[in-house]
């Protein structure tokens, strides 16, 4: 594996495009970024900056048919997208497709989309509004083998193009390209610690942490957080290691139907609910607690080498009940909890 | 993902910047809000977040149905417009222009509800205008009009971040305007007291510093104790008073006898907190009144909205940053269909249809007369229907069926008109009863304008093609007044109906299309005088010149518990869903949520009653019968049970009461008697429809 310098980002995206249905972030007409479809025509510089929406859509549809009978027979639907690449994704949602590769390991769907997929990782230099990637082991660099290629910014328009797999290998074939100084590679690494520098202090997250693994935070704390929780649905949209579905029958009027599978979400009462009406986690408080035991909980560490949580930030942004991850781990640290 | 299109989100008056995500074959696949929207800023409550299920509904309509016997046939937009434009001439022929009239939509745009009235007045010829405003904060209007000048939210919801005490009355922000509720978490937990007054113990009552839990329909003996209060203990401002308003002498006097002691019986609020309450509010610097339901759902709606007026105008809290009388809006375009004169009694502006100059205002920029006496509103067509003296209607984006109190009173009474016109999405309750159903568009398939609960107009961006052969509002309306001979409404663009808007709206008088893309939407009034919009209303004087303080007296509730009906019920709203459910009930998610229909109930009367958690029960009221299941919660007090009105299965309109506000017609939903009682063991709640197939067979089982 090669890393290389290139000091004009267009003719990789360019070569890129020829060779992938092409997508990067750029900012819609409300300067919102998001990861959008580009015809080599349409290619813009790359932005740093954190998409609100994750790529997980890309390879999870957010709502897909899993079958469809056709009064006759029962039809697959498996996607066949065409090769598509990923261009310039961040090293905190790439740690999340590294958790949901492991998930939807064995799901045909989610494999279809990815197997598909060239990844082309983005480090950040600068944190981010809320992200706190270094904490969970998610950034703020991209982690080996995360991505197949991986772009650092030098800066003056220099990049960093370092090869991580064999599907980026190929993906770059054909491009003349310089190869790097072997100083190449300190001198991101010395970014990358100065970058981990700047994170503002989040010690209560690590303590946090250890508090819900200790298991000694009282029911009483998740239902009086949970009082806030408006159910919403908006932190598990966007948490980009969220892999929650629900499945329904859609029937047609002429004897057809279609099977078809939706993002879900685990702070709703209905979740986890039976059909006799027992519910496991009835109360918003044990539904909130959790959430977070996903997240951060030991158990998970053990199944997937690492947290569920990739310290995006994404929740604290978008919960109108002001107990997303910041909010919610402060208060772990405030309460007495031994009281 | 591939395209995202901002637009705004079509459920309650928060008014939610929204991105609609649309896939490669430009099929909606999810939503995501707005990072840099003023309000929402990235946040969606659960209804934001499912629009694309309510939209995307393999229910749509997508041509329109004529309805021969109880069957509907697909026809053709031609077939249907000649045939409504002869049965609406018909019947003016007739029986005259009141025989006919317009129910127009809240949750339709500002273009759409402009088109609406002008095609009653300038082509029916009629001011038998309304919509379901008649229903939520029409008392709003009339009170604060009244009391202020302006029947609107005085202040800004940016406001709740720089208040210092919050006071929500009767209102339950975080379920039915969750993104405002989440602003008043947020400033509360950064400070800003809370004070909760509701007869049940809502999510902010829980979080709140104080929760007065007063007796249904208490409003005003509580207020007039916490004015006596505020008066006794001369901790009103006294200079806001004499310079801004009248009447302090007279409202002096009038509550001089209402000491906190006195209403402890009627309001079930001790008079401790009620005279800290009173401390708390006038002492505050500054400080703000959200209200809702709880106050305008009353017979005695009009003088609730007055009552609270009154308060925030004795401590002078109003005019000021982070204060105010702040009404909140129900439907996303409540606000709009209101300032285009979608009521009977004003035409857009609110500029009274009864005003010589106003008439001539309008008759000159129609170039035709318009009709001079105020029409009827919602109800009374309804009623005029029984009586056989309003016989045509059109309708559109509501279902009245569902939502209306006294259901089997509004079904009969629209089975009696000789004409019936609903357009809609999917097939509502109302529209299985029209003689014409006509395919809507979405908000996401047309342009427009919505006007939020602070009064900010914000734009639509189409983001679909309609679906089939769906039409925007206005666009069948301009084409049935094409066919009634009339070019009233022959705008070409959306823009051009805005520009019409603007011209003849005082308040929206320098709002263009293009200075809403700018500025993320205006708040009004938006003048030559004030072109960036105003925030704040009232900050040197009110339009009528001085605020009125108008003395109010408490009346019970028309209907209370005996021993017949021994517990009362009032009516809610759940997060999970909106109206009558038609676009929420289509997401998974959401309807799974809930089963269809609920009735909230104390533990304590429900082991009286025997009565166990999601037990099948019958509820019974003087009105009507129903079957929904119990969920046993605190959050109500003993003696009072709830329910929200969203399920047509379980409709909690077939149980309130039609008593009505003199001023506004507005009908008393939130209070009424009923009696409750456990359905056999293992018996499944029966919906509304087979009860009602079963009633057809035998007498009712009451």
């Amino acid at each position: 594996m090669k890393t290389y310098l290139i000091d004009d980002l267009q003719i990789l995206q360019l070569h890129l495009s020829h060779y992938f249905q092409f997508n990067q972030v750029i900012k819609n007409s409300d300067g919102q970024p998001n990861w959008q479809q580009l015809l080599p025509n349409e290619i813009k510089p790359l932005i740093d900056e954190k998409p609100q929406t994750s790529a997980k859509g890309f390879f999870f549809a957010e709502q897909e048919n899993l079958l469809i009978f056709n009064g006759e027979f029962f039809q697959e639907t498996l996607p066949t997208p065409k090769a598509f690449v990923l261009f310039g994704m961040q090293s905190c949602d790439l740690t999340a497709i590294h958790y949901q590769d492991q998930f939807f390991k064995d799901d045909p769907y989610y494999q279809a989309r990815r197997q598909q997929c060239l990844l082309v990782g983005l480090d950040c230099i600068t944190p981010c509004k809320n992200g706190f990637c270094p904490t969970v082991n998610a950034g703020p660099g991209v982690r080996d083998n995360y991505a197949d290629l991986i772009l650092h910014p030098l800066g003056d328009q220099q990049w960093l193009v370092i090869e991580q797999s064999d599907k980026g290998v190929q993906a770059i074939k054909g491009l003349r390209l310089k190869e790097a100084r072997s100083n190449a590679l300190t001198k991101r690494e010395v970014n990358l610690t100065h970058c981990e520098q700047l994170f503002p202090d989040d010690s209560y997250i690590t303590q946090g942490i250890k508090k819900i693994n200790a298991g000694n935070i009282p029911n009483t704390f998740w239902q009086k957080v949970a009082i806030q929780c408006l159910g919403c649905s908006g932190c598990t949209t966007l948490c980009p290691t969220c892999s929650c579905y629900g499945t329904r029958t859609l029937k047609q009027d002429n004897n057809h139907f279609s099977q078809q599978r939706f993002w879900d979400s685990c702070l709703y009462e209905g979740f986890q609910r039976e059909a006799s009406f027992n519910n496991p986690s009835v109360d918003a408080g044990s539904r909130v607690h959790r959430f977070w035991q996903h997240k951060f909980g030991d158990a998970y560490f053990t199944d997937f080498s690492r947290y569920g949580c990739v310290g995006c930030g994404r929740c604290e942004e978008t919960c109108p009940g002001v107990i997303g991850v910041h909010s919610v781990m402060k208060r772990i640290e405030q309460e007495n909890l031994d009281a | 993902m591939t395209k995202l299109i901002n637009t705004i989100c079509p459920f309650c008056g928060v008014g939610c910047g929204i991105n609609l995500k649309l896939d490669n074959n430009d099929q909606l696949m999810g939503v995501e809000p707005q990072i840099n929207h003023p309000i929402s800023q990235g946040k969606l409550c659960d209804k934001g977040w499912s629009t694309a299920y309510a939209i995307t509904s393999s229910n749509r309509l997508t041509q329109p149905l004529k309805r021969i016997n109880k069957k509907f046939y697909p026809i053709s937009w031609d077939e249907a417009l000649t045939s409504i434009s002869d049965e609406l001439q018909g019947i003016i022929e007739q029986w005259g222009s009141k025989a006919v009239g317009v129910i127009s939509s809240a949750r339709a745009t500002n273009e759409d509800n402009y088109a609406a009235q002008k095609f009653a007045r300038a082509v029916l010829k009629t001011n038998n205008i309304d919509h379901c405003a008649r229903i939520c904060h029409s008392p709003t209007v009339a009170g604060l009009k009244q009391s202020l000048g302006s029947g609107a939210m005085t202040n800004s919801a940016k406001d709740i971040f720089s208040t210092d005490l919050i006071l929500v009355f009767g209102a339950d922000p975080t379920e039915n305007h969750s993104i405002l509720g989440g602003h008043i978490i947020q400033a509360h937990l950064q400070g800003t007291k809370l004070i909760v007054v509701d007869p049940r113990v809502t999510r902010l009552a829980k979080l709140s510093d104080h929760h007065m839990q007063l007796k249904l329909g208490s409003n005003i003996a509580l207020i007039n104790a916490l004015l006596h209060v505020i008066i006794e203990e001369n901790t009103y401002d006294e200079s806001f008073v004499k310079s801004r308003c009248e009447g302090f002498d007279y409202l002096a006097q009038h509550v001089k006898k209402i000491t906190p002691e006195s209403v402890e019986n009627i309001t079930g609020v001790s008079a401790q907190l009620i005279r800290l309450v009173a401390k708390l509010y006038s002492q505050s610097k500054r400080a703000m009144i959200f209200y809702g339901m709880g106050i305008t759902q009353y017979m005695s709606g009009t003088n609730n909205v007055i009552s609270l007026a009154n308060l925030a105008l004795l401590c002078g809290h109003i005019g000021k940053e982070g204060t105010g009388v702040n009404p909140l809006r129900g439907q996303n375009n409540v606000q709009g269909a209101c300032d285009m004169g979608c009521l009977p009694n004003v035409n857009p502006g609110y500029q009274s249809v009864d005003d010589k100059n106003v008439q001539e205002k309008f008759s000159q920029a129609w170039h035709t007369q318009i009709p001079t006496s105020p029409g009827l509103t919602s109800l009374g067509m309804t009623k005029a229907a029984l009586s056989g003296e309003f016989r045509g209607l059109l309708l559109f984006g509501e279902d009245p069926v569902v939502t209306d109190p006294d259901q089997n009173q509004v079904k009969s009474s629209l089975k009696n008109l000789d004409l019936l016109v609903v357009a809609e999405l999917t097939l509502t309750e109302t529209a299985k009863l029209a003689d014409f159903v006509l395919p809507a568009a979405s908000f996401a398939e047309k342009e427009g304008t919505f006007t939020n609960c602070e009064r900010r107009v914000q734009r639509l961006n189409q983001v679909l093609a309609p679906v089939g052969q769906a039409k925007g509002d206005w666009q069948w309306l301009k084409a049935l007044a094409k066919q009634m001979g009339s070019d009233q409404l022959n705008w070409s663009t959306t823009e051009a109906v805005f520009s019409e808007i603007a011209s003849l709206t005082p308040s929206y008088q320098a709002m263009t299309y293009q200075k809403l893309d700018e500025n993320y939407g205006l708040q009004w009034p938006c003048t030559n005088e004030s072109p960036n919009g105003t925030a704040i209303l009232h900050t040197t004087s009110f339009p009528i010149g001085k605020a009125q303080l108008i003395s109010v007296s408490h009346t019970d509730v028309d209907e209370m518990p005996d021993k017949d009906y021994p517990l009362q019920l009032t009516t809610n709203r759940l997060h999970f869903h909106y109206g009558c459910g038609s676009m929420t009930r289509n997401s998974p998610l959401l309807e799974r949520e809930t089963p269809v229909g609920i009735l909230f109930i104390n533990p304590v009367d429900a082991n009286h009653l025997e009565i166990h958690h999601q037990d099948g029960v019958s509820v019974k009221s003087r009105r009507g019968y129903l079957e929904t299941r119990a969920m046993l919660t605190q959050d109500v007090p003993v003696g009072l049970v709830s329910m929200p009105y969203h399920f047509k299965e379980a409709p909690s309109n077939q149980l309130t009461n039609t008593a009505q506000d003199p001023v506004t017609k507005m009908p008393e939903l939130k209070a009424c008697a009923v009696l409750v009682k456990a359905l056999g063991e293992g018996e499944v709640p029966k919906t509304i429809a087979q009860l009602q197939q079963e009633s057809s067979h035998e007498n009712l089982p009451y």
